[in-house]
């Protein structure tokens, strides 16, 4: 699964021919002296690199005489930075001795300083190799979600996101090989994220002055996704895996091979994904009326005496992807093409119009599924991505290298209900970035980069809530590191120039009114009275006028980021990052009005306000300056890297001003579906959705996350880890979905052929809850994960298994919208069979 | 490893002064422009509910006010807000241009001082205004208080405005190389303190005038000197139809008439009218086109060109000022654009009287004219054998002071209340604002001032949407 570049192969030929001045050659072992095989030796700022032999050795050739920054990396075994000195008349010959490491550490790809785990200023993660297979979900936000600090945003498993330390949305930014992936993920809850995990290389999750060339929304992070589309080597190799679980009936293939003829190298990967409504453990619907009556625990409890077999109605999914590409190995690098198509098809829990008349239910617990099934909505999604990928080394006294990458990307995705399209969602983007990496000037490594993005998004339809628009983006990043002594000095910067234009802005005359019977009521049942509710006058009444306005917004956000590494002493070391970054609002934050079933809200952007005029509430325009979001950030970091005990702590400090997020209004309109025809007054009632505005205010995240790993021996690893946030505001009171304390441990036993993970995590009860949120009880997760590799076909095969939820416990998850809808699936066994070449 | 060196060089100063300065020194940006467009409007769907009262729905939160009134004194270089419903100084605020001149804003809330010599455009709320609140209407009654917001450009000079919006011409200057321009805001724009109005830039200076009806602005558009059939080559000759579009205001189409020594221009709900040296262009638009023809000038104003017209939404005729600069004679016509002619209005007045102001009434119905003797004049629409025309009504004196005793510089003035038949009438000699009722051509009352009144402003919330589309100069 090594990559092997086209300049290394190169390098790696030459090894056998004399050496001569300007060279640097050696080898890498073991502290026990024993050669480190496939080692990556990466001459730093040239971009080039090779990986040693069989021996353990390397060469570099034609190497610039002084100083040069020499980077290896090893898999199990702490990465090593060294200066050499390259002098004219002596042969460098050199041993580089690598550690032992608990933790893993993968190196971030395509980054012009070096970025991994335990080697940066502030804290990346990387998923690759057998835990990407082993945590690699239908869902992004669900394959990351075993990462300390990041949580998933659960969306009845068809359209989870990650949460970074408590942000997400608009926050995340979430790009494929360093390209926006451009869906409508960053929008709503209820739409999927077009990236696959199950065909990825590897996933890395950013902070700090990492972000800062992928853009400067990423005031949470960045989750890349990284694959081979554009492939770096034309060896042959590749990996396919079958599988299928009970939980869901989910039935999973997938592949991806590189092959190459001369110096074309060629790429394709594709899965095949259908799963059925997932089962639960209890009655997916929590009774959330009235939380102290106690209703929904008799409830379930009946329910699960009966021994009823419990699904997420509406939560299956059916997704398909194939990817081609091709490059042209230069020796100096790359440049390469590659086009995905990518489809999906997945059912949108919680839209169904029982469930949002579920209050004016009577009975609150008969919802069986009959009842959904003939009004299922679902998202028929379908995106084509073509991404051009190029990386150039240059012998230039000042540049050492270009990194291209240009993208376009096609994106809609229909909201089908009762077999008629209810909305459309498009986006089209075109991407195009340079990173010009610089030779190593008084020691610093880095490079620049022009980045340009324009996307026109949409959406049509009964659930338009935000109107079309069109975002261009101009940005200039920098990103250079530097060593001094034991000292890694990192630092980003990045401006740019946002425009957000939308022609049609509506701001529709709003039925909006209080729920007198939904605040006063004192038994939640005892609705029928209500029916004949006083807001009928609201309701009809005159002729609506929508108020239209043309909405043009320029932004000049400004990012800065420094981070500090220092190897106080062998084995150790401690990180300190402070950033001030700087968000445009999106499109959704400022321009929404309408109702949004993926949310179950009636949404309404920051461009709006609500007023309260002798007790009239109504909504116009804004006061407020459409403002930034700035956030200050403080990461402290300390890392033992080396020896059978490793570990990485970090705390943080966010303070984000002018952070956009919604309110609840106390308010409720009509959720823009007709129901008039079919029974009058009675279904208006149930086609209401709470009105949630958005608005800014000053807010603080903070937390740690930790880790302890510790190699017993060979084959035993034990791993503890435990992540917290606290996300408040400023002046008091708590931001919604925000992630509850999480504490777990792995177990982990590795031979040659067995490989069993049992990972144990606790989430604990979330009882910092906002105004309009409900607290959420904690539980425990009981995983176990076992590969047994097949002792024929030269050992490429492997069977495994995949126990999850094994107590079978009810999990809501907090950070969901749907958590009273849709908790996590209940006990599932996944069989699979996957191979190598 | 101590065969190799180990950087052990100090942080240079350099890079501590770069990084300080990324981190503390940036602040990012944001500008936001929001302009209303025509509201779509909505039949309601099923319920067949009795549309009880409109437009004044069932939560309509008004206000029953006269209105205020901006009174510019440029003695005392101040502008004062007095309260018509108690004659009460609501607030003085002082300018720093005496030479100012005073328009209200698209929708009456604003006092809008334009300072042409010191190219800005200042707003004062006079806190008086109405939102609509699609569901109902909400009206504010709140203290006057100066704005932060400006507009600036090089001589705005004719400033106008129709159904919610000002355009502000700027001529531009011909030495300092600044070209001319126009900007268009709203009521909104000034509330919300826009940084970026719709501009519309040229790449000569002009002494121009420009008209805007949502996303149309006609304006002028001067040619090359060695093109243009103007004698005056800072008047244009030609009339252009730009479309806001794109964040940009597009020329799509240039009247083929030429309309030399172009001056003064007024619309209404179907035309737009400019003053030509030799006639009036009229110009409405027909399908996606504007059409235009020529109204050449009668012969009673011989040697004299028309340029300064009044138009109101709601009034079908055009009310021109005819006059020579040579000369100082003077005539008044009406323009009609429906069957273009011109025909000249009678204007009866006292021996020695010069007009001094000129205004529509708020509902179109009326014209009046006051001259510097202190009479007021009052001309209604009428058909008179099947033609319509400007008939003289009557005329009242609004003054029994020495006419003699007129502050230099000085003058009568006048404003029309948008919100009744009011008109106010400024002596300065007597130090009081006259209200007038203008149906009955009536003095009903007087409001005192602390300072010689030389422009005054009928500020409030109208009646209804009408609006003048006064040309002032």
């Amino acid at each position: 699964m090594r990559k092997l570049s086209k300049v290394a192969a190169l390098v790696c030929a030459a090894l056998s021919m004399p050496a001569v001045a300007q060279t640097i050659e050696g080898t890498v072992a073991t502290s026990q002296g024993k050669p480190i095989v496939g080692a990556k030796v990466e001459l730093e700022g040239l971009g080039l690199q090779v990986l040693t032999d069989a021996k353990g050795n390397f060469l570099f050739e034609d190497v610039k005489e002084g100083k040069n920054e020499i980077h290896v990396s090893a898999q199990g075994f702490t990465h090593l930075h060294e200066d050499v000195d390259v002098l004219s008349s002596t042969p460098s010959k050199i041993t580089f001795t690598l550690s032992k490491s608990p933790i893993e550490v993968i190196d971030v790809i395509a980054s012009p300083i070096h970025l991994s785990s335990m080697e940066s200023a502030i804290p990346v993660h990387v998923l690759g190799g057998e835990a990407l297979r082993r945590d690699q979900a239908a869902t992004l936000g669900d394959s990351l979600e075993q990462l300390p600090g990041v949580h998933t945003s659960f969306h009845a498993k068809v359209a989870s996101t990650p949460i970074i330390r408590g942000l997400s949305g608009p926050r995340v930014l979430i790009a494929q090989n360093g390209l926006d992936v451009s869906d409508v993920s960053r929008v709503g809850p209820d739409h999927a994220v077009t990236s696959e995990a199950s065909t990825a290389q590897q996933i890395e999750v950013l902070r700090g002055p990492a972000t800062l060339f992928y853009g400067s929304g990423a005031i949470g992070g960045v989750v890349n996704v990284v694959d081979q589309r554009v492939p770096t080597s034309n060896d042959t190799k590749g990996e396919w895996l079958l599988e299928t679980s009970s939980v869901d009936k989910q039935k999973l293939g997938s592949f991806n091979a590189t092959i190459g003829a001369g110096d074309f190298a060629f790429y394709a990967d594709g899965f095949f994904r259908d799963s059925d409504d997932y089962n639960v453990p209890v009655a997916p619907e929590l009774e959330l009326e009235d939380d102290d009556h106690g209703h929904e625990g008799e409830g379930e409890g009946e329910d699960k005496k009966h021994g009823k077999n419990f699904k997420v109605a509406n939560s299956s999914e059916k997704s398909s992807g194939f990817t081609v590409g091709t490059s042209y190995l230069l020796d100096n690098g790359y440049v390469g093409v590659s086009v995905e198509q990518y489809n999906r098809e997945y059912g949108i829990p919680g839209h169904s119009h029982e469930d949002e008349e579920g209050h004016g239910d009577e009975e609150g617990h008969e919802h069986g599924e009959e009842g959904h099934s003939d009004e299922e909505v679902f998202a028929d999604l379908e995106q084509t991505k073509i991404q051009f990928l190029s990386k150039l080394s240059v012998r230039d006294s000042i540049i050492s290298g270009f990194n291209t990458r240009i993208g376009y990307t096609d994106y809609e995705h229909a909201e089908v209900e009762n077999s008629e399209v209810g909305t459309n969602f498009k986006n089209e983007t075109f991407e195009a970035r340079v990173e010009v990496i610089h030779q190593s000037f008084w020691g610093f490594n880095g490079g620049v980069s022009f980045h340009y993005k324009k996307s026109d998004v949409e959406a049509q339809g009964s659930e338009a809530f935000t109107p079309p628009s069109e975002t261009e983006m101009f940005a200039v990043a920098l990103m250079e590191e530097r060593h001094i002594g034991d000292v890694l000095l990192q630092f980003g910067a990045r401006t740019e120039r946002v425009t957000l234009t939308a022609d049609r802005v509506l701001l529709p005359s709003l039925d909006a009114h209080e729920h007198d019977d939904r605040h006063m009521d004192e038994d939640g049942h005892d609705h029928e009275d209500g029916h004949d509710h006083e807001h009928e006058d609201v309701h009809g009444g005159d002729a609506s006028i929508i108020r239209t306005f043309y909405a043009e917004h320029e932004f000049t956000p400004v990012s800065v980021s420094l981070g500090a590494l220092w190897d106080f002493t062998p084995g150790y070391n401690l990180g300190l990052s402070i950033s001030r970054s700087q968000r445009a609002p999106s499109a959704s934050e400022l321009l929404s009005f309408g109702p949004h079933i993926g949310t179950r809200t009636y949404e309404v952007g920051a461009l709006f306000a609500l007023e309260q005029h002798d007790g009239i509430d109504e909504i116009g325009l804004t006061d407020e300056i459409i403002d930034l979001e700035t956030a200050s950030n403080i990461d402290l970091s300390f890392r033992k890297t080396q020896g059978h005990i490793g570990f990485i702590f970090n705390v943080f400090y966010n303070q984000v001003d002018n952070y956009y997020y919604q309110i609840d209004t106390g308010l409720f309109a009509d959720d823009g579906h007709n129901h008039g025809d079919e029974e009058g007054h009675e279904d208006e009632h149930g086609g209401e959705l709470p009105v949630f505005i958005f608005q800014t205010d000053d807010v603080i995240l903070n937390g740690f996350e930790a880790q302890i790993a510790w190699q017993v021996n060979d084959t035993f690893n034990t791993t503890v880890f435990s992540d917290f946030v606290r996300a408040r505001l400023k002046n008091g009171g708590n931001l919604p979905r925000t992630p509850p304390f999480r504490f777990g441990t792995q177990l982990s036993y590795e031979t040659e052929t067995i490989s069993a993970h049992l990972d144990i995590t606790r989430y604990q009860a979330q009882e910092r809850i906002s105004a309009f949120e409900t607290e959420t009880d904690g539980y425990t997760l009981v995983d176990l994960h076992a590969d047994y590799t097949l002792p024929y076909f030269n050992e490429s095969m492997a069977v495994y298994f995949k126990g999850e939820n094994l107590s079978d416990t009810e999990a809501r998850v907090h950070t969901s919208f749907l958590k009273d809808l849709a908790p996590r699936p209940g006990r599932n066994f996944t069989v699979g069979i996957k191979g190598y070449f | 490893m101590n065969a190799f060196i180990q950087n052990k060089k100090p942080l240079s100063l350099i890079t501590l002064a770069i990084l300080g300065a990324l981190l503390s020194g940036c602040s990012g940006d944001a500008e936001t422009i929001i302009i209303e467009r025509e509201p779509i409007v909505e039949d309601d769907h099923d319920d067949g509910h009795d549309h009880s009262g409109e437009p004044g729905g069932g939560g309509d939160i008004t206000i029953e006010s006269l209105g205020r009134i901006a009174v510019l004194s440029s003695e005392a270089s101040a502008l004062a807000i007095m309260d018509i419903d108690d004659g009460a100084m609501l607030d003085e605020f002082s300018l720093s241009d005496s030479s100012a001149a005073l328009y209200a804003s698209p929708d009456n809330r604003y006092a809008v001082i334009s300072m042409r010599s010191m190219d800005t455009t200042d707003f004062i709320d006079g806190g008086l205004w109405r939102e609509d609140h699609t569901d109902h209407l909400h009206d504010y009654k709140q203290a006057p208080q100066m704005s932060d917001f400006s507009v600036n450009g090089s001589r705005p000079t004719h400033i106008g405005t129709y159904d919610g919006q000002m355009t502000i011409f700027y001529d531009g200057d011909a030495e300092a190389g600044v070209p001319a321009g126009v900007k268009v805001l709203t009521d909104e724009n000034i509330a919300a303190e826009s940084d970026t109005l719709p501009t519309l830039e040229f790449t000569m200076n002009m002494h121009g005038v420009a008209k805007s009806r949502g996303d149309i602005l006609v304006s002028t558009v001067r040619r090359e000197d060695s093109e243009s059939t103007s004698n005056a080559k800072i008047l244009p000759d030609q009339v252009g139809i730009y479309h806001w579009h794109d964040g940009e205001y597009q020329l799509e189409q240039v009247l083929a008439t030429p309309c030399p020594d172009l001056h003064g221009a007024a619309e209404n709900e179907d035309y737009i009218a400019f003053g030509c040296g030799d006639s009036v262009l009229v110009t409405h638009q027909h399908d996606d086109e504007f059409e235009s023809v020529k109204i050449d000038n009668i012969a009673e104003i011989d040697g004299l060109r028309v340029g300064t017209i009044y138009g109101h939404e709601n009034s079908a005729l055009f009310f021109g000022i005819a006059s020579s600069r040579a000369t100082d004679e003077r005539a008044m016509v009406s323009i009609n654009p429906e069957n273009n002619t011109m025909k000249i209005v009678e204007w009866r007045s006292e021996a020695g009287a010069d007009p001094v102001a000129y205004s529509f009434s708020g509902d179109g119905d009326t014209f009046v004219i006051l001259d510097n003797l202190g009479f007021v004049a009052k001309y209604v629409l009428h058909e008179h054998n099947g033609e319509l025309e400007f008939e003289f009504e009557s005329a009242i004196g609004v003054s029994n002071e020495d006419i003699s005793a007129m502050p230099e510089g000085h003058n009568f003035s006048m404003t029309m209340s948008q919100n009744d038949e009011h008109l106010y009438i400024a002596d300065p000699i007597a130090q009081h604002i006259l209200q007038i009722d203008l149906t009955e051509m009536s003095i009903e009352d007087d409001i005192e001032l602390d300072i010689i009144p030389s422009r005054l402003v009928w500020l409030g919330i109208a009646k209804t949407s009408d609006h003048n589309s006064d040309d002032h100069d």
